[in-house]
């Protein structure tokens, strides 16, 4: 393998999977057309290789100060991960080939090796460097799309990364202060508030890590910025930071139990959202919100079973979510719209992507032979045996709710529904191959299952293709379909926009900024301006006219005074100046022999 | 084109009478269908799957449509207005 190769002529131990992302990515604005996108293709399918060559252990550690970074953590936990994420790299890169904007190019080179690097990192502040490198990267496929909101979106979604950011950060110096361990370790947290110094280090690194999960209340970031990022970098963004939330939870918060209720809630809140959503590609985001929801779930459960279902389930659902956004990201590149109300009757002119995009949508739905099938099932069948049946029942209703918006709503609305007469085409070849690839990727998993439960952390002992397991999903699906069709009109979306949880700090800020420029600027100006002159200015200026007297007097007076002295002395000294040159030249003569004579003379 | 025809014979009333078929053709087998892992009172109840689908569906849309009319669902523009 070249790999090895380089490996050997560098005399490396390792390449870290990150350096052909971040060093690698930096060639990508000197390359231009084929060679650019051939060398792209090449650094994702190497930073694969490297994830594949990875032997288990920790290495790859630096001094930095009187820390000791550990870039290089490896298990079966960040391995599954990191094949993942290298994977979805490899798709995202050929999806997004014929774009020429190298920014957009380099921020998703960027993106996906500050997520190989959290989950590879093994000490808090290399884990946290690379977390906050995945936020400042992703912003800019929101800032890139151009469009007029482009910019506000990308903050808002800046500042709640950053602010979640921050939180981790306070969370892992308190845990520093109290072990003086900074290793990326097992830190739970039990209860529903901090009770010691220890919980709250947990409760803060808990909260940090779920705002980048998108549980609610924290997760309006997600619907908000992922619809307004650009066709393909809604594709990479729709795979990395969630997941790597999720894979930082299970590290650190696995069998946390509140995180058993937020993942339940998640899920339900995801699906509700999406039936009031107009925007394909939001709807998509609120499903990556539910399909979390899962995943938080089972982490709070945290059995090895349970455990196993997210990590399977986090890993289709990179590969069928990301096929989903670049379904209906294809749609908006070609037509220049994803509103469902705009959309309709595409089957004549996209009917490849709909076919693949409905593949998406089977696999999220957890379609018996479809990817999710062999995940979900594991994570639901986890809370049915530890007799948590409350969760059990929310999970398979938001099972339904998934299918009827992402497997039904989605397809219905853009290709069938009401002919617009849009003229449409299938999109570019590259983009139309990533969606075969993960196509391919979301069925052949659903059928070849063992290799990815070969790669769960722990062993599996489960198997999807019951036939009571495989009838109990065929019923809800179908019948979720029949009440669908039943139920058609109420479905036809509206043009509007839901109001989510970020309607508090936006509506805040605006009152903020009211307060400021109304009350605030006029309080300052009419009661604080003129205090100020009464209480401030008129004394000054009183003691400013004691203080010129004073000046007048006695300091122009010892000044004019030098000044005369130095006038009269001018004077005299101005009329034994002759301006003519051999008097100068004589009194200097005259002062030369002077001095001759007091030195000859003094003895 | 081959693809599209496909999809037009999906469209016609001739698929949707058979799909309503499986529909029943599905809570009949459930009646046979072995039972393995028990995990509720559910699980025993011949056809209760399908019936959760069908109600989960209704109650998804009818009560998420509920709560959007209660002020969730604003114009598009609701934001725009000396945005920040």
């Amino acid at each position: 393998m070249s790999i090895i190769m380089m490996m050997e002529i560098f005399s490396l131990d390792f390449i870290h999977p990150s350096a052909f992302y971040l060093i690698g990515g930096l060639l990508i604005p000197v390359l231009k057309g084929r060679v650019r996108q051939g060398y792209m293709l090449l650094m994702a399918l190497l930073a694969f290789f490297a994830v594949l060559s990875m032997p288990h252990g920790t290495y790859g550690i630096y001094e930095f100060l009187s820390w000791e970074l550990t870039f290089c953590s490896v298990d079966k936990l960040s391995k599954v991960f990191a094949y993942i994420f290298t994977i979805m790299g490899v798709i995202g890169v050929i999806y997004s080939m014929h774009v020429k904007n190298d920014g957009e190019q380099l921020a998703a080179f960027y993106y996906v090796g500050g997520s190989l690097g959290v989950t590879l990192a093994g000490d808090f502040l290399s884990f946290f460097l690379f977390w906050e490198l995945m936020a400042f990267s992703s912003v800019f496929l929101v800032w890139y799309r151009k469009s007029n909101s482009s910019v506000n979106t990308g903050f808002r979604y800046l500042l709640w990364h950053v602010a979640g950011g921050l939180i981790l950060f306070a969370g892992i110096i308190l845990q520093y202060s109290i072990s003086g361990d900074l290793t990326v370790q097992f830190l739970p947290f039990h209860g529903w508030w901090p009770t010691d110094l220890q919980s709250l280090a947990s409760f803060l690194i808990l909260i940090g890590l779920i705002v980048n999960a998108a549980v609610p209340p924290f997760g309006a970031w997600l619907p908000d910025a992922y619809p307004a990022a650009t066709v393909t970098g809604a594709v990479f963004m729709s795979a990395f930071t969630t997941k790597t939330a999720v894979y930082a939870l299970i590290r650190i918060c696995a069998g946390s139990e509140i995180l058993i209720v937020l993942g339940v809630v998640m899920a339900i809140y995801g699906v509700v959202y999406a039936v009031l959503e107009n925007d394909a590609r939001r709807l998509l985001a609120y499903h990556i919100i539910s399909q979390v929801g899962y995943m938080v779930a089972g982490v709070g459960l945290g059995t090895q079973m349970a455990i196993n279902g997210v990590v399977a389930h986090a890993f289709c659902h990179i590969l069928y979510k990301s096929l989903l956004f670049m379904g209906t990201g294809s749609v908006l590149y070609v037509t220049g719209t994803a509103k469902l109300t705009e959309l309709g009757g595409l089957y004549k002119t996209m009917p490849r992507t709909m076919i693949y995009t409905i593949i998406g949508g089977l696999s999220i739905s957890a379609f018996p032979l479809f990817s999710g099938f062999v995940s979900k099932s594991i994570t639901v069948a986890a809370f049915g045996e530890a007799h948590l049946t409350w969760a059990f029942l929310a999970l398979m209703l938001a099972s339904a709710g998934t299918f009827l918006h992402t497997g039904l709503k989605v397809p219905y609305f853009i290709w069938f529904g009401k002919d617009q007469g849009i003229k449409a085409k299938e999109p570019p070849w590259n983009m139309e191959l990533a969606m075969i690839i993960g196509s391919l990727f979301c069925i052949g998993l659903g059928v070849f299952y063992k290799p990815l439960y070969a790669l769960l952390p722990y062993p599996v002992h489960f198997e999807p293709y019951t036939a009571y397991h495989t009838w109990e999903t065929l019923q809800v699906l179908l019948f979720t379909q029949l009440g669908f069709f039943l139920l058609l009109k109420k479905l036809w979306c509206k043009n509007t926009i839901s109001l989510d949880t970020d309607w508090f700090p936006r509506k805040c800020a605006k009152a903020v900024i009211w307060f400021v420029n109304k009350p605030l600027v006029s309080l300052e100006y009419n009661i604080v301006g003129e205090a100020y002159e009464f209480i401030i200015q008129k004394p000054i200026m009183r003691v400013a006219v004691y203080l010129k007297k004073i000046d007048t007097v006695v300091v122009d007076g010892t000044i004019n005074g030098v000044g005369r002295l130095a006038m009269a002395w001018s004077r005299k000294i101005k009329e034994a100046q002759s301006g003519q040159i051999q008097h100068y030249a004589m009194l200097m003569v005259a002062g030369v022999i002077a001095v001759i004579i007091i030195v000859l003379v003094l003895p | 084109m081959k693809l599209l025809e496909i999809i037009e014979v999906l469209r016609t009333k001739k698929v949707k009478r058979i799909a309503y078929g499986v529909l029943i053709l599905l809570i009949i087998v459930d009646f046979i269908i072995p039972r393995h892992e028990i995990h509720f009172f559910g699980d025993e109840i011949r056809g209760f799957w399908s019936l959760f689908g069908f109600i989960a569906c209704v109650l998804i849309i009818v009560v998420s449509k509920w709560i959007g009319s209660r002020g969730i669902m604003q114009d598009e523009h609701y934001y725009d207005d000396g945005d920040i």
